[in-house]
Parts: structure tokens; C-alpha cells; sequence
């Protein structure tokens, strides 16, 4: 096993990953920009080396210092966390041209997921379902309009290039179509370069789901059971929690038949997440693969007992994944909710500052509680990075006995000096249908704006 | 140092150019490659449809249409000498491909070079340069020990211009040298028979390892009508060097096949018998990948004025995989850039000149004009070149250079030494070397990066290149010498005098100018073939993967025992 690991990420992911790590012996070197130099988190790592000032740009996104201060200090293997340069090919590749073993997938893998339209020719040809829509981009917008008919409205204008919102337009009837098409490639080629658009059918009242998986280096791909993600703020993940309220026993089993799936039929190497959307009507179908270990990855550790983070690194050095993991068997119910350092009276705005007071209470009952955490009292949270605090992770018997032990850890949380999105998660919890399961990714149960 | 420490090299598009300039690089380009696209065209039609017909008529395919069949579905061709006889006109008669088509194709997942003569172009007859054309692609394949396939149907020579291309060392006949010494090597070459084949078009195919006839195809010495007797006979050519002789009673083929069809799928079956392809075992685990910048934004970086510099990085972050590159000796000799990246997942050295105005210490004003070639930039390149021959690493020439140094101080320092060293380490290399005119190939400079006369396996061009001893203004400025003064200027006060000796210098740069056009090289096959700027990627991902396709041939080293690290550790700073 690798003796020294370089961590190319910051606090609550180093606080994680060198959990992991120091428990298997493996020394940590973690970088810091000088914005967390000094913070409490930092304690958790074993060396530290400087790699630049606050902004990610110059400092946790600047490839070639990460790499040197890697060899330099000596570590045989990089984990990239999730965030930043996680899902970088290219990065990959450059720290694995210096000798350094990169912990996560191979480059060829994130190329291929990381981009739309060979993911789902990927994931079809390995058995998935995707959402109807025209195999790859078009330009023509006659060509598109035959293509929307064909799958029927509601449809998805999409920009090939795209990414955050930008260069996508919702389309209900025919009458709209040209003058949604003409905004949404105009607004890519101004934003990306390249005009060019894809469609999709619009699936309403859907709820995401998505599957753990994990590869070796040997070609065997198992998946470790599926979470629930369906409360979101613009496609931000609130509460996250397993197993799937919206799936039955049969759905789950082939949900996760089908992740492995493709985790193999892409000789997929380490710990991904196979995304997927269901559909009103129960259709299930694949949405994009993260290439990269999930902020919410706690929630599936905690139903199967397993560490993911060991896993990872037994894959990144070769190791066979253990026959025995295939025959895993989730028990109980888990649910964690994300608290983020955001003001949801001000429309979640970031809410940086320091915090007066720090305490979330774990033993409340009636399950147990989970918290993955960076910060203490006294710890300023810098403005330049994910408004993350902590992720607080409850396990009951049940689903409802989840719920109320997180309901309880929350409101008996104390936090001040800043505003977070505990209120948000309270609302959720204790909204009728969030607790009949009645919800989608639309909007959050129990909140209004 | 076992690891290949390459870092990233180049920036994104907007910062690598403003957009101003790269549009306007871009719409100069675009109008070159625009005539590149119809010449190419041109060639390809042949002698055009009513010749297509006449070959669909006698139930053949065209020799494009058997290359389609032959091929992996989907897969690119590469071919070379599209420009052969370009230009040039035999009597009223013109030579498209110099009526044979030469490629490099993938079958079953392993180039072959194809060679298959153009039915549609006086029956896939050789005219003047065209046993050149083949020789040079059989010498691609020797080189790079690929299999070779000849689709032929060939009536043998254009007789009215024989004494062209018969009785010289590469006539006709050194075609089945080649063949010989394809053989003689261990090159598996594999022949379809597919029409009128006499004399040289009968030879052909016979060294082949395997030899295929159509029904209608003939193989003869000599055809019936050269034949005493053959008419009150009746005797057709067919009937004298048909599949009923050669297959069953001579033995000079191997096997018949009912039409052009099963005859391809014969071939392709032969080729997956040979071993497969090495190059993924010398990827050593790692994947191909393109560049990280974007491959074709290529076409915006050179400047459409010759004169105007662009950036080496940025050019060479548009060629290789994930744009990771690693230079050697980076702060020696700094008019030329030595290094190597991966091309298709598989180890490329690069020789590039950089343009512009490079530091040096030891120079006037601490900089001097790059492009051109130095000491010290001669020495690091031969002994790059050494370590990529020594360590088997293919090399990529990237030219655009004015030529040498000169002067006093070039002299005593002994360039003509350094560049003879170097020129030695070109002649004498083994390893694959593919070398790339992108703009100027001028002067000693285009022979010291391993131009033609150094046998790089292929040697390509750009719409932008020009080829030449030297600049039209040098040459003028050298003819008229004795009429300039220190500063070539025209030293005369008579205004009549100095109208016609400014008229004097111009034609003769104009005549210069014309004579660098890339396609009068090419059709001398000077050039193999002028791609666009855009292509140039693809064309290096599979002329790599070719060097690395065959085993045994020659070294190959993995990156532990190169000798190319040796150059880093004595640089290295204590």
C-alpha cells in the first residue's frame, strides 16, 4: 500500500479522505492555499505544503504546482476528492506521467463520461434506457423540430457545449419551439463557441437516483445499492438518502444490475456514481456518470458498513476488489442532509463569516448519527470556496426512524455567527410529503421561496 | 528517470491569439485549402465518369471503389502521391495520380499501404513517374514493415512515353525489386488480380505471398494481339493468362474468385491471419487521447504573410494527446524545440523551429532571430536525434526554416562541422522519421531536418509551405549583388537603370515564388502529399501507430532504459 498520499483538495474532503488514510497507516500531505492556512481542519493532515493564495484558480486548480508539491513531499499516490480537478483527465494523466498513482478512474474513462453525447451511446450499449431525444447534436433547425415531434413535447433544448443552465430552454408546445431553438443556440455560441444543440424529451415529476458503483483494475465492476437525491434547489442536493423511497425492491435490483453494467462494459476502475432519472410513469433512465467519489457518499458507507475511501485506494494499488463485496447487504435507512453556509431568507446566499458557536448534538436518538465535518467554533468559513459545514448523516431501522433522529440532531443544532440551511432541512423533514415520499426534484417539500 | 515527466503545453484558443488575428489567419487559410479540397477532387475522379462506366460496364469496381471495400468500415485512409504528375500533360493527356492510388488503410485493425492501379486512367497504365509513385510506397511499407496489398489491372506501360519510364534505376522494373526485397524482408505482400494485366502489370503481382484472380482477369507477357496465330486461333488473352492457366496450370496465382467483391474479402481474411498490432502493447497501459486544445484550431495560428512569426507550444499543444509534451534542453539552443509527447497514446520525439526572436546570452542585444539554425541548436538536435534512434522513438519534423546561420561568426564556429554531425545522425538513422513542411523549407535547413533527401519514410506539407534553396528576394539580392551596396540596396543614381534592375530582381523573385508552390513539389514527388494544417493530427496519430505496428524490426525501448534521460540529468541543476 501506498505509505504517503498527497490530498488535492481542502477541508471537509482532506478531513475525509485523511480519516481514511491515517487509519491504514498512510502518511497525508494535504495542500493549502493560503486562505486555509491555519485552519482548524488542517490538523487533520500530516504535512502541509502551500500551493497558492485563496482563489481555487490559484491555488486548488493550479495542476502543475499540485503534481510538483505530490513528488516533491514524496507521496506515491493523489486523491483528488471531489470538486475541483476530480473529474480532470488531464490532470490525471499529468500526475500519472510523474509516478504518482492517481486515486480515481482511468483519464480514458472521465473523457468518455464527461462528455454527453458518447456517455449515453456508452450507457446504451451496456442496456441502459436513456431520455429520447436526437442521438448527439444538431444544427438544423428543421432537422430539430422533426426530432422534437418525433419524441413529443414537452422537450429539453440543451447546448452540446453547455453546462450551468446556460444555453437551455424548456419548450411545452410546437408554437415555441423555433424561437426556443434560435435563443438557446444563440446564447451557446455566445457563451461556448459552438451553437450547436441537443433535445431531449422533458421528463416531469422526476426523481433522481443514483447508483454507487466500484471497479478494479481487473475488469470486475460491483454496484454498492442506489441513493436518493430528489430534493434539490436548482439542481443542488439537499437531502440525500438510501434506500430510494421511489423505487420497489425489484426496481432497485435492476437499477443497480444495470450500473455495474456499465461500469464493466467501460472497464470502469474505481468508485462512481451512475446517475439516473425516474420518470412519473416509472421509467427509469440514465442521466451522466460522476467519474469520482460523491459528497454523499457517507449515506451508502453507513447502510453497508464499508469504507469507500479504502476501497479506492486498494483499487488505485492494484488490489482486487474482496470477493465477499458483491454479497453486501444494506440494512437500515440513512439520510444526510447537507448544511451549507447559506442564507435561504436571502435567496441562498453564500454566508461567510465566523462561527460564534459550532454544536451539532449526535446522541439525541432514537438512531445514530453520522457527522462529517471541517469546522469548529472559532473557524472563519473563507468566501472562496463550497459553503459546506457539515453533512450530518442519520441512521434508523426505518426510514421514519431516520427522519426523526435527524429532526432531532437538527433542532437541537446550535450555530451562530452565520446563516446556514438547517431551516430549509427542518421544513423538509417534518413536510407530510416528504414523509409519504410524495416529491420530486421540482421543488423542496415542505419550503417555500 | 524511468517517468516521462511531460507538463501541459499551449493555451486556450483566446488566449493563444487574439481573435482578430486568428480569423483572419483562418479565412487566408481556408481559401488554400479550399483549392486543396478542389485539386483533390480533381485527382480523385480520374479521368471522370464516362471512364467510371466504361469500368462498371465490364462488372469491375473502380480502384477507389475496391480501396472502399477493403477497408475497416469507418476507418480514415491516408493516402500519398495524390499530386504525382499534377500539372504536367502528356501530349493533350493528363495523369491523375499519375493513374495509380497509393494509400495507407487500416484492414482488420493493421495499416497496410495499398497500391492499386487506377482503371479509370488509361486502364491503370504507367505513365513517367508512376513506377516512382509505387516504388516510394513500397518503400513506405519496407520501411515500416507493413503489409502490402496490390489491387492491380494495369495494360503495362504508357507506351508513346516509355523511354520515360523504362530503361532508368527506378523504371518500371525496380517495381519488382521492391517486390523482391519486400519479400526478401519478411514483408507479407498479398495481390488481387482484377483485369487486363500485361507485361509489367503481369509482374506485379507474382512475388506476392498470395495471389488472387477475378474471372475476367488475365496475367500475360504478352496479350493476344502480340501473339503469332492468336487470331486464326481465336485465342483471347484470357484464354493464353486467364485463372484457368495461372491458378490451375502454372501456379503464378493461388486462387480465383467469381468478381472484385470476393476477391477483396480474400485479401482482407489474409490480412487477419498477420500478427496484430503492437502499438497498443508499446501504449504501455496508457490510452490515446486528443489534444487538450482543441486540434483544430490549428488552422488559426499561422500567420497568412510568411514573414509573420507564430508560436511553436501552441502548435505543438494542438498535435499531441492531452497537449502533455516534454522538452529536452530547453534552455540551450532555444531556436529549436526537441521533445517528446505521446501521439495516439504512443512515445513521438518532435523536432520544431521555433520563429520569432529567441534569448541568448551570448548574442548581440541578448536575443536573435529564430528559424534559423544555430550551433548550439544543431548540436542538441543531433543529439536528439541520436537518443531517439538509440531509444526507437519515431521522430516528427516540424520545418519552417530559413536556412543556417551565416557569416563570419558562423563560420568559425564551425556550423559546417555541426551540421555535417547532424546530417550523419538523419542519414544513418533507422528509426521512423516522418518529417512535416509547415511553412518555409529553405536552404541547408531543409536538409539538416531530415528533408526528402534524408529518407524520412513520409514527408508531408502544408497549403502553406515553400520549398526552396532560397527566398526569391535572397536569390535576387545574390544575382544581383554586384549592382547592390552594403545594405542591398539597388546602388545606382541613373533612374533608368534603376527601373530595370528593380524589374530584374522582381521576376526573378516572382519565377522563385512560383517554383515554391507545393504542388509543383508534389507532382515532382518531392512532397508525398499536402494535407490541411487541421489534418495534420490524424496524419501523425496514424503514421505513429504504423512505426509501432511491427514487431521484432527494430528497438524499441520503454521508457526506463532510454538514453534520452541522460540529456536531463547532466542539465539538471546540482
Amino acid at each position: 500500500m501506498f505509505k504517503k498520499l498527497f490530498i488535492a483538495n481542502r477541508g471537509e474532503v482532506a478531513v475525509r479522505v485523511a480519516r481514511t488514510a491515517r487509519a491504514m497507516g498512510i502518511r497525508v500531505v494535504g495542500a493549502v492555499s493560503s486562505a486555509d492556512r491555519g485552519a482548524s481542519w488542517t490538523a487533520a493532515l500530516d504535512e502541509l505544503v502551500g500551493v497558492g493564495s485563496g482563489p481555487p484558480r490559484e491555488s486548488y486548480l493550479q495542476q502543475e504546482r499540485l503534481v510538483q508539491a505530490a513528488v516533491q513531499t514524496g507521496c506515491t499516490a493523489l486523491h483528488p476528492g471531489w470538486g475541483f480537478l476530480a473529474e480532470n483527465a488531464r490532470f490525471a494523466a499529468l500526475v500519472e506521467a510523474h509516478g504518482v498513482a492517481f486515486v480515481g478512474p482511468a483519464p480514458r474513462a472521465m473523457d468518455l463520461m464527461g462528455l454527453k453525447t458518447p456517455a449515453k451511446r456508452a450507457a446504451r450499449a451496456a442496456g441502459l434506457a436513456t431520455i429520447p431525444g436526437s442521438d448527439g447534436p444538431l444544427r438544423d433547425e428543421a432537422e430539430a423540430l422533426r426530432v422534437a415531434r418525433d419524441i413529443g413535447f414537452p422537450v429539453m433544448v440543451k447546448a452540446d457545449a453547455g453546462g450551468g443552465g446556460r444555453g437551455m430552454r424548456l419548450v411545452h408546445r410546437e408554437a415555441d419551439f423555433a424561437a426556443a431553438w434560435h435563443a438557446a443556440s444563440s446564447e451557446a455560441l455566445a457563451a461556448f463557441g459552438d451553437g450547436a444543440c441537443y433535445l431531449e424529451k422533458y421528463v416531469e415529476r422526476g426523481r433522481h437516483i443514483e447508483v454507487q458503483v466500484l471497479g478494479d483494475r481487473h475488469g470486475r465492476a460491483v454496484h454498492l445499492w442506489e441513493r436518493e437525491c430528489s430534493v434539490q434547489r436548482k439542481h443542488q442536493k439537499l437531502v440525500e438518502e438510501s434506500c430510494a423511497p421511489c423505487l420497489s425492491d425489484a426496481e432497485r435490483e435492476r437499477v443497480g444490475a444495470l450500473a455495474a453494467n456499465l461500469a464493466r462494459s467501460i472497464g470502469y476502475a474505481g468508485a462512481g456514481t451512475v446517475e439516473f432519472l425516474r420518470a412519473a410513469d416509472g421509467a427509469i433512465y440514465f442521466m451522466e456518470m460522476n467519474t469520482r467519489l460523491q459528497v454523499e457518499h457517507p449515506v451508502t458507507e453507513e447502510r453497508l458498513g464499508l469504507d469507500l475511501v479504502r476501497l479506492q485506494l486498494e483499487v488505485a494499488a492494484n488490489r482486487p476488489l474482496p470477493a465477499s463485496l458483491s454479497a453486501v447487504k444494506p440494512t437500515g435507512h440513512a439520510i444526510e442532509a447537507r448544511v451549507n453556509a447559506e442564507d435561504p431568507a436571502r435567496g441562498f446566499a453564500p454566508s461567510p463569516g465566523v462561527l460564534a458557536r459550532f454544536d451539532i448534538p449526535l446522541g439525541l436518538g432514537p438512531g445514530r448519527v453520522r457527522l462529517d465535518t471541517h469546522v469548529a467554533a472559532g473557524d472563519e468559513v473563507p468566501p472562496y470556496y463550497d459553503s459546506l459545514l457539515a453533512k450530518v448523516v442519520a441512521v434508523g431501522a426505518t426510514r421514519a426512524e431516520a427522519i426523526e433522529t435527524l429532526a432531532r440532531c437538527l433542532s437541537g443544532a446550535r450555530i451562530e455567527g452565520l446563516a446556514t440551511t438547517i431551516p430549509v432541512h427542518l421544513a423538509v423533514l417534518g413536510s407530510a410529503e416528504f414523509r409519504a415520499g410524495d416529491y420530486d426534484t421540482g421543488s423542496i417539500p415542505g419550503w417555500k421561496e | 528517470m524511468a517517468h516521462v515527466k511531460v507538463v501541459p503545453i499551449g493555451s486556450p484558443r483566446e488566449m493563444a491569439l487574439d481573435a482578430t488575428a486568428r480569423l483572419k489567419n483562418r479565412a487566408a487559410l481556408l481559401e488554400k485549402e479550399a483549392r486543396l479540397a478542389e485539386r483533390r477532387a480533381k485527382v480523385q475522379a480520374g479521368w471522370g465518369p464516362t471512364y467510371v462506366d466504361r469500368v462498371h460496364q465490364k462488372g469491375k469496381l473502380t480502384a477507389r471503389e475496391r480501396i472502399e471495400l477493403l477497408r475497416d468500415e469507418g476507418s480514415d485512409l491516408f493516402e500519398v502521391g495524390t499530386f504525382a504528375n499534377w500539372g504536367r500533360a502528356f501530349g493533350k493527356l493528363e495523369s491523375p495520380a499519375a493513374g495509380v492510388v497509393t494509400v495507407f488503410a487500416r484492414i482488420h485493425a493493421r495499416w497496410c499501404v495499398v497500391i492499386a492501379n487506377d482503371n479509370t486512367v488509361a486502364s491503370g497504365s504507367w505513365w513517367p513517374r508512376t513506377p516512382e509513385k509505387i516504388e516510394r510506397a513500397q518503400e513506405m511499407a519496407r520501411r515500416l514493415r507493413l503489409p502490402v496489398v496490390y489491387l492491380v489491372d494495369c495494360s503495362g506501360l504508357y507506351l508513346p512515353e516509355q523511354s520515360q519510364s523504362f530503361p532508368g534505376a527506378t523504371g518500371a522494373g525496380h517495381i519488382f525489386k521492391m517486390n523482391a526485397l519486400l519479400s526478401f524482408e519478411g514483408v507479407p505482400q498479398i495481390a488481387g488480380v482484377f483485369g487486363d494485366c500485361i507485361a509489367g502489370g503481369g509482374y506485379m503481382p507474382i512475388i506476392s505471398d498470395r495471389v488472387y484472380m477475378t474471372e475476367g482477369a488475365y496475367m500475360v507477357i504478352a496479350g493476344a494481339a502480340l501473339i503469332k496465330g492468336a487470331k486464326s486461333q481465336e485465342l483471347s488473352s484470357l484464354d493464353i493468362g486467364g485463372p484457368e492457366v495461372h491458378v490451375h496450370a502454372s501456379g503464378c496465382a493461388d486462387a480465383r474468385a467469381p468478381d472484385d467483391e470476393t476477391a477483396l474479402a480474400l485479401i482482407r481474411a489474409d490480412v487477419a491471419r498477420l500478427p496484430s498490432s503492437g502499438a497498443d502493447y508499446h501504449r504501455g497501459g496508457v490510452d490515446a487521447a486528443p489534444p487538450f486544445h482543441e486540434a483544430q484550431d490549428i488552422d488559426g495560428l499561422f500567420p497568412s504573410d510568411h514573414r509573420h512569426t507564430w508560436s511553436v507550444e501552441e502548435v505543438l499543444a494542438r498535435l499531441v494527446d492531452r497537449s502533455l509534451f516534454k522538452e529536452f534542453l530547453p534552455a540551450r539552443g532555444r531556436e529549436i524545440v526537441c521533445g517528446v509527447a505521446r501521439v495516439g497514446g504512443l512515445w513521438t520525439g518532435f523536432i520544431a523551429n521555433r520563429q520569432g526572436v529567441v534569448e541568448d546570452a551570448e548574442a548581440r542585444d541578448g536575443a536573435k532571430p529564430a528559424g534559423i539554425l544555430y550551433r548550439e541548436g544543431i548540436a542538441k538536435t543531433a543529439a536528439f536525434s541520436r537518443a531517439c534512434e538509440a531509444d526507437g522513438i519515431p521522430i516528427v519534423w516540424l520545418q519552417d526554416i530559413a536556412g543556417f546561420d551565416i557569416g563570419l561568426e558562423a563560420e568559425r564556429l564551425g556550423l559546417l562541422g555541426y551540421g555535417s554531425s547532424l546530417i550523419y545522425a538523419n542519414s544513418t538513422n533507422k528509426v521512423p522519421m516522418y518529417s512535416v513542411l509547415l511553412r518555409k523549407a529553405s536552404g541547408a535547413g531543409y536538409y539538416a531536418m531530415a528533408g526528402l533527401p534524408y529518407d524520412p519514410i513520409v514527408q508531408l506539407a502544408t497549403p502553406l509551405t515553400r520549398l526552396s534553396v532560397m527566398e526569391g528576394r535572397t536569390l535576387a539580392i545574390a544575382t544581383y549583388r554586384t549592382k547592390l551596396d552594403a545594405n542591398f540596396e539597388i546602388a545606382t543614381d541613373d533612374p533608368e537603370e534603376r527601373a530595370k534592375l528593380e524589374q530584374a530582381m522582381q521576376d526573378t523573385e516572382a519565377r522563385i515564388e512560383g517554383d515554391m508552390d507545393p504542388y509543383k513539389a508534389a507532382s515532382q514527388l518531392d512532397i508525398d502529399e499536402i494535407v490541411r494544417l487541421s489534418e495534420l493530427r490524424p496524419w501523425l496519430v496514424a503514421l505513429v501507430e504504423m512505426a509501432y505496428q511491427s514487431i521484432g524490426h527494430r528497438t524499441v525501448k520503454n521508457p526506463r532504459i532510454w538514453s534520452l534521460h541522460d540529456l536531463d540529468a547532466l542539465v539538471e541543476p546540482r
